[in-house]
């Protein structure tokens, strides 16, 4: 007998439990028709890697190519929204098709190479540290507004190049960007206020940008803007997009990794033997085991078969990574959180040419926090009797991670 | 910089990304995994190359001086 209504991915226990209402839908049926949102749900590992490694039969461009109404249903007056966030979102890199993407990309690639964001380790260490260091004296914190939600704001602030001051405002915007994926009726409300203030608060950065060009990231993106590749309104929109993607993301990773740390006492001790050398392979298993973003979408670019099922053209598909990294046929003993697992070829910043462009920076990230943790507390208490996530299919977001340390 | 190359990429690693069949068009392909893989080590100047394989967003490509086997990347 199933635990899980398999159609309704909002439903309180897929909320808390992604794992287990995913991994009925893979031994089941892993490629699921949803009839309640009538869309595809695409299971397996196999069958993920493929499909993001074939954009030309899964197409990025969902918001551009989906006429039909959001789901779940949003609030009747706030239809007239929905023309302002197309607009938006369809000039994003990530709903880009070739070949316009790959061009997009290739200006901001070198940005965000290995290589480039080993430049951006100390800044990343200091950030980290700073953050711990407030906390310290105190002997509790609460993970998400301490150090989670903070750390990437500064980060990304530094890389837009804005000032300190605007961090606040930064997060601010953020928070209301985050609704895209929600299940809440109301949430075009923050979330088109999110975005007309993010093209307000960029435009003037941007403008003055075009002319003194710095080494941060707008300035890249205005130099696309000079050689023709983006034009204005695509160099706002996709600055916002960094805020958006490196903000919650990061997030989920600081205390999806945290507390699973907090929870495997074993693999704690471990890491605290060496956390310099340990925390790259414990970040790319905190990545597999609970994961930032649980699944994301597609549309069908053309009748695709799969598994004995015919998906159409135009059809809506969401694949899961939160079910791709759990995947027995890829990954042995997969619900058991082990920081030396190695291979760990996990999905979780997905594949194919639209691979996360912040992998590597959320990876050093992840490095610096966790190494940092480790350096510093010996043991942390959960101070929760029960956690909560934020009702998004999308991302599997902690509403607050609350520990002691003696 | 050096004349031939052995240039190699980690399958294990690969996401197919395909930033380095930008990069260094005549050295790399997709095979029928979408991951990359060297069609000609020398199809592109070695500059070229090194390039690609600073780019690769998992650092999945190694490179090589095929003669003296001096590595240059990574």
């Amino acid at each position: 007998m199933n635990r899980f209504d398999l159609d309704d991915m909002f439903a309180p226990e897929a909320i808390a439990d992604p794992y287990g209402f995913y991994a009925e839908i893979r031994e089941q049926d892993p490629v699921h028709w949803n009839e309640r949102f009538k869309l595809w749900i695409i299971s397996r590992y196999d069958d993920v890697v493929w499909m993001v490694r074939h954009p030309e039969l899964f197409s990025s461009a969902v918001v551009k190519n989906d006429a039909r109404p959001p789901y779940p249903p949003i609030d009747v007056e706030d239809t007239g929204k929905l023309g302002f966030v197309r607009d938006f979102r369809a000039e994003q890199l990530v709903e880009k098709d070739q070949p316009d993407h790959v061009s997009m990309r290739k200006c901001v690639h070198d940005f965000f190479t290995p290589k480039a964001m080993e430049g951006w380790r100390p800044f990343i260490r200091a950030a980290a540290a700073e953050l711990l260091d407030d906390v310290a004296d105190r002997g509790h914190m609460d993970v998400l507004p301490d150090l989670a939600a903070p750390f990437p704001v500064r980060i990304i602030a530094q890389m837009m190049g804005v000032p300190n001051e605007d961090r606040d405002h930064l997060r601010e915007m953020a928070d209301k960007l985050l609704y895209i994926n929600r299940g809440e009726s109301y949430r075009l409300k923050p979330l088109t206020e999110g975005m007309q203030q993010m093209i307000e608060y960029v435009s003037p950065l941007v403008e003055k940008r075009i002319d003194q060009p710095g080494d941060d990231f707008i300035s890249v993106l205005a130099g696309g803007e000079k050689l023709g590749v983006f034009d204005r309104h695509q160099v706002l929109v996709n600055t916002a997009l960094l805020l958006f993607a490196g903000h919650e993301t990061t997030m989920n990773l600081v205390c999806n990794g945290t507390l699973a740390l907090v929870q495997h006492p074993d693999q704690w001790a471990l890491l605290k033997t060496d956390p310099a050398g340990m925390a790259r392979l414990a970040t790319e298993e905190c990545l597999r085991y609970d994961p930032p973003v649980k699944s994301t979408q597609r549309i069908a670019a053309e009748d695709v078969e799969l598994r004995g099922k015919t998906i159409r053209k135009g059809d809506r598909i969401r694949w899961s990574i939160a079910s791709a990294n759990r995947d027995p046929e890829a990954f042995a003993d997969p619900d058991r959180f082990d920081i030396t697992r190695q291979p760990n070829p996990h999905v979780a910043f997905g594949g194919g040419i639209h691979h996360c462009l912040g992998a590597t920076l959320a990876r050093v990230e992840g490095q610096e926090v966790f190494r940092a943790l480790a350096e510093r507390f010996d043991r942390f208490r959960l101070e929760a009797d029960a956690l909560e996530y934020a009702p998004s299919i999308q991302f599997r977001s902690l509403k607050s991670l609350p520990v002691s340390w003696a | 910089m050096a004349g031939k190359l052995r240039v190699t990429v980690d399958h294990a690693v690969c996401v197919g990304n395909g930033n380095c069949l930008t990069t260094a068009p005549g050295t790399f392909v997709h095979n029928r995994d979408r991951q990359s893989e060297v069609a000609n080590p020398d199809g592109d100047p070695a500059e070229r190359v090194v390039e690609a394989a600073e780019g690769c967003p998992v650092s999945a490509i190694r490179v090589e001086d095929a003669e003296t086997g001096q590595q240059l990347f990574p």
